[in-house]
């Protein structure tokens, strides 16, 4: 069956949206990231404009993100005053971002910048994820000392701990200066910004591996902090750009608020370790399908102004 | 038996909208037999929430053994899209903006014959008939040349083709010739569900000898009606509330939802 959208201006079938919701919310449950690196580039394949893809989806996100922090905060899995702090920090990094996005587009190059932030980004982050949760699971197998962390003590931790303001993080079982989620917020904040996506898989390594917060509360925390940038951002595109198709984005909840809640469900049964890999393979897969198109010549050579 | 009362049923409508055509029927030439009529049926298209697009079938009479042309076209206007280009040699990413000017959102092209067989070349760009005179009436910047602007040209008809927004049908005209000597011409197309709503023109050329001797017109409109409409105006006239609303509804179902599976017993 088909639906008319009203902002999109373009119709589709229902399944579509709805189908693309269950799977992207799952995901969203899981792992704790919206998956707007996903949904945006999908719905635009559908034949949805891209400035409408990109807000719809933020819109959809609040939903989708709203169930899977419901679902984990049951279980006491989301550290408040942590993804309260990283929300400061990625405020800031979100106002500083556009900024540099307008210098980028003054100076000529934006989207050669863009896009090759975010290659980088999602290839650093994809291997390195990969390699270590693969190399931590190994080191489980082989019943090595469970030390693992006090090793790591290194010149950067030591800094860390020198900073001022040390405050404890009562559900993560970590001790950090508020400075530093505050500053690791504003960093992805400002590289969200640029990438034009939510950050969810930038912020789920740096709890993991900066904040060293353990697996599950990090998927819980993450959902937390999407939330609100999301609400923020769909808030801002409504009123300036007018490109969320409320339609749309009723579509796409339908299915991402229940796909959060199986995601959630599933997590709980998977190891740290596991939902690490398998992030870490999604994200690597989409690095892939990013160079491909970048070095595949496109089919149209235009395309249609606004958004990135 | 049944084809005759076909035939008089249809004579009869056929008479309903010659009647109806010959108010909205211009005379360009000077001939004074001119006959040409141009009727477009279902020409109120409704956007509703089932909409999927819709069918337009265009049909009249031409005086006998005239070629024709009907063009469907959204008003002129300027239009901006990326362009994509090859950066440090091997990458495809958007390198600017292309602007084309004076040119129609939707433009759909249907003959008899091939056009450059049954128009001179001077003529097919006096009304802008077919994707090669459209060209010459468009304005493409910024190009260098010409050349670079019929390359960039064929890339937007490329991508207007590609969500239905343009298409050139030649030799796709049906015509018969009726009893009292006149031709009846029919043509039935799928009206894409990625037109906006506006006001489209159809426009039919009766062609002689390499010349438009007559013209006539007829319209399409395509409105959002309902809750299609009531949305579309919020997102734009009050995009507070507008997002407001969209930012609670997705509160609400994510709660909602929420409550749902703790109910249903995910929680333990």
């Amino acid at each position: 069956m088909y639906l008319y959208l009203p902002v999109a201006l373009t119709s589709i079938n229902i399944l579509i949206p709805v189908g693309l919701g269950l799977a992207v919310g799952l995901l969203s449950g899981l792992f704790g990231v919206g998956g707007g690196f996903l949904m945006t580039p999908l719905l635009i394949m559908f034949g949805i404009p891209s400035t409408v893809a990109a807000a719809t989806d933020s819109n959809q996100i609040v939903a989708a993100s709203t169930s899977g922090t419901y679902a984990h905060w049951k279980v006491g899995n989301v550290d408040f005053k942590m993804g309260i702090y990283l929300l400061i920090g990625g405020f800031v990094g979100g106002l500083i971002g556009v900024q540099a996005i307008k210098l980028l587009h003054a100076m000529g190059n934006a989207d050669f910048v863009i896009k090759m932030t975010y290659v980088v980004m999602l290839g650093i982050v994809g291997v390195y994820m990969f390699i270590e949760s693969i190399q931590s699971m190994r080191k489980k197998k082989d019943a090595a000392a469970p030390e693992v962390k006090d090793q790591k003590e290194s010149a950067v931790a030591r800094f860390l701990k020198s900073l001022p303001l040390q405050t404890r993080f009562e559900k993560s079982g970590v001790t950090h200066s508020a400075l530093v989620p505050i500053v690791l917020g504003t960093f992805v904040g400002i590289l969200a910004a640029i990438m034009g996506v939510g950050g969810g898989f930038l912020m789920v390594p740096v709890m993991v591996y900066m904040l060293r917060m353990p697996m599950h509360v990090v998927v819980g925390t993450s959902l937390f902090q999407i939330l609100f940038t999301c609400i923020e951002v769909t808030f801002l595109q409504a009123t300036t750009n007018h490109s969320v198709d409320f339609m749309l984005a009723v579509l796409l909840l339908v299915g991402s608020t229940v796909g959060a809640q199986v995601g959630a469900v599933f997590g709980r049964k998977l190891k740290g370790e596991q939902l690490k890999v398998l992030l870490a393979t999604i994200v690597l897969v989409v690095t892939i399908k990013i160079v491909f198109e970048l070095t595949m010549a496109p089919s149209l050579l235009l395309s249609q102004a606004g958004g990135h | 038996m049944n084809t005759s009362l076909k035939v008089q049923r249809s004579t009869f409508k056929w008479a309903v909208i010659v009647i109806a055509a010959a108010a909205i029927t211009l005379i360009a030439g000077a001939d004074a037999s001119a006959m040409l009529t141009a009727k477009a049926n279902h020409d109120h298209i409704t956007i509703d929430f089932f909409y999927h697009g819709s069918s337009v079938s265009v049909k009249g009479l031409s005086d006998p053994g005239r070629d024709l042309v009907i063009k469907i076209a959204s008003p002129e206007g300027h239009q901006v899209l990326k362009q994509k280009g090859k950066v440090a040699g091997i990458l495809w990413m958007n390198v600017g903006s292309l602007s084309f000017e004076r040119t129609p959102n939707f433009y759909e092209v249907f003959s008899s014959r091939r056009l450059d067989d049954m128009l001179t070349q001077e003529e097919r760009e006096k009304y802008a008939l077919g994707y090669k005179a459209l060209e010459k009436s468009i304005e493409v910047s910024p190009v260098k040349n010409d050349e670079e602007k019929s390359r960039w040209f064929n890339e937007f008809v490329k991508y207007k083709e590609a969500s239905n927004l343009y298409a050139s049908s030649e030799g796709k005209i049906e015509t018969t010739t009726l009893a009292d000597g006149h031709q009846e011409y029919f043509i039935l197309t799928q009206w894409p569900h990625q037109a906006t709503p506006g006001e489209y023109t159809v426009t039919v050329y009766a062609v002689k000898d390499g010349k438009v001797v007559e013209q006539a017109e007829s319209h399409v409109n395509v409105a959002q009606v309902g809750m299609v409409k009531t949305l579309a105006s919020m997102a734009k006239d009050s995009a507070v509330f507008y997002g407001f609303l969209s930012v609670g509804i997705a509160l609400g179902a994510g709660f909602g939802v929420g409550l749902i599976f703790r109910k249903g017993g995910g929680a333990h």
